[in-house]
């Protein structure tokens, strides 16, 4: 009557496959199909959404991403470079800098940058500016830490080697060290992008003229000016995945490409 | 340019003046005097954990002293104010482990300070490097990467790096020590050649054959401490210390001691 470990493997294999479709099986006949065909997921409410989710919210998400990602990658290094430095006033500048930013909300940030710091200096910051300041911000607390970790995972003997050679510090990192600790941190860099990507939807929050709406934003207009129900919103979360998915795979080839450069 | 292609050496002399290095309350240096003169080759040797690394990379400052002098050619290496990115453009530094720079090609690894550093121009530069890779007989892997290289080809790489910066002086810190036993003569002969052509060299080693051979001398160091030092004939074929007797028996013979251990 007992069964082999190999026999107990595939019954144990097939009950698992036979609870995830009872469970597929329940919601698929829980769900209400026809409210979700008129209101939450409408094709016919899809094509008035194009071609402005491509030239609107497409567009702009990936300038607001692009923009916070160039201050967070130049802030991170800053940042990087401070955490590592012999000056402790740099060290501590840097660490309190990091944990503040990592630990507060980004919307927060948002609203600070977005209302608050242009009422108390009596300035008009063009929304670009805005994202630029609140999410670059944001992004340097999250790069800086991924890049210190970069620059302390290229060995000792390149610094020695660089420095031996005459190269002066400075010389020896932007030469020597900060190259190979791009390559090493080109993978976690590319899920900070991801990250970024869809925090740039926080920026709701601003006041925001058509033309300057992102994908979120874009979505959730399309809710009331279109009466389709949550269906924008749906369209504009695919839209998100056509930017992430190709990075996550751009990700994944660094990492293999990285591991088998390995020696 | 032609002082540069000319394989003769300026060479640089070394001065150590009661040098001393404590990590922390461990003392590895205490108080270690050694001369060497332009165009001399001496070996350290010694026993693991003797201090003979960190005297090496004292020299260079990769290791700060405590106290006594260095100096080096012109330069004293011990003065606080001393422009230390110039006296190591004077004095080649080649490591065990090669530390190649992985991101560069062989080229650009003897390129790269020469052009950062000596503000050479890229085809100059180029001349340079070409010549030296041609030197230690790697002419032809110039477009090649560090990791594509065998260990031994890595450090004759290594060596040609530091060439191209026309040092004065060179440090190799267990230049072998990594290597597959059949790349190590390729290596040595390098050095060999170098020797021959008037370069001081400061060489730590365990290799005895090398040392006998090509050093002018051979410093004994053990527990942080010169204990013998003279020609190579003395001091690896006559030694007069005990330890130093020890540690020949050991090196010289190492199936010797599993047996008297056992």
């Amino acid at each position: 009557m007992a069964m082999t470990a190999r026999q107990r493997a595939k019954v144990s294999l097939y009950v698992q496959a036979g609870i995830f479709v009872v469970v597929l099986a329940t919601v698929i006949l829980a769900v209400d199909w026809k409210t979700i065909g008129t209101s939450v997921f409408n094709f016919a409410k899809i094509g008035p959404m194009f071609p402005d989710i491509f030239l609107v919210g497409l567009k702009n998400t990936l300038i607001y991403t692009a923009l916070a990602f160039v201050v967070g990658l130049s802030g991170g290094l800053l940042l990087a470079l401070m955490k590592l430095s012999t000056f402790p006033l740099y060290r501590w500048l840097a660490t309190g800098y990091i944990e503040f930013f990592r630990g507060v909300p980004a919307l927060l940030v948002f609203i600070a940058f977005g209302y608050g710091v242009p009422l108390a200096f009596g300035v008009q910051w063009d929304v670009n500016i805005v994202v630029m300041v609140s999410l670059g911000m944001v992004a340097s607390a999250y790069i800086a830490e991924t890049l210190r970790a970069g620059l302390q995972a290229v060995p000792k003997g390149q610094m020695e080697a660089a420095r031996s050679l005459g190269m002066p510090q400075w010389r020896a990192m932007v030469s020597i060290v900060i190259p190979q600790a791009f390559k090493i941190v080109l993978p976690p860099l590319t899920n900070e992008i991801i990250l970024l990507t869809k925090d740039s939807s926080l920026i709701y929050v601003l006041g925001l003229t058509a033309s300057q709406y992102e994908l979120t934003k874009f979505g959730r207009d399309g809710i009331s000016s279109l009466g389709a129900g949550l269906t924008p919103l749906l369209v504009a979360g695919a839209f998100y995945l056509v930017i992430t998915i190709p990075l996550s795979l751009l990700a994944r080839k660094f990492e293999s490409r990285s591991a088998r450069t390995k020696r | 340019m032609n002082d540069v292609v000319n394989s003769t050496v300026r060479a640089a002399g070394v001065n150590i003046k009661d040098l001393r290095k404590s990590y922390g309350s461990n003392e590895v240096l205490k108080g270690i005097s050694l001369t060497v003169e332009p165009g001399q080759v001496v070996c350290l040797i010694g026993p693991s954990g003797s201090g003979k690394s960190t005297l090496l990379r004292c020299v260079n400052l990769l290791e700060q002293p405590n106290a006594g002098t260095i100096n080096v050619g012109k330069f004293e290496a011990t003065d606080p104010d001393v422009d230390l990115n110039k006296m190591r453009q004077s004095v080649g530094m080649v490591f065990q482990h090669f530390n190649l720079f992985p991101h560069l090609s062989v080229l650009d690894n003897c390129t790269i300070s020469q052009m950062k550093v000596l503000k050479r121009s890229r085809s100059e530069a180029s001349e340079v490097a070409r010549h030296n890779l041609e030197r230690v007989g790697l002419g032809h892997l110039a477009d090649r990467f560090p990791d594509q290289l065998s260990g031994g080809q890595q450090q004759r790489v290594a060596i040609a790096r530091a060439l191209s910066m026309d040092p004065q002086l060179m440090l190799f810190d267990e230049p072998t020590s990594a290597l597959d036993p059949e790349t190590v003569g390729d290596v040595l002969a390098v050095m060999r050649k170098l020797a021959q052509e008037g370069m001081t060299m400061l060489v730590v080693t365990h290799e005895m054959g090398f040392a006998r051979e090509v050093a002018d001398r051979v410093v004994f160091m053990d527990a942080g401490v010169v204990v013998e030092e003279g020609p190579a004939e003395n001091v690896i074929s006559a030694p007069t210390q005990p330890r130093t007797k020890e540690f020949l028996r050991r090196v010289l013979d190492p199936t010797h001691i599993g047996v008297e251990e056992a």
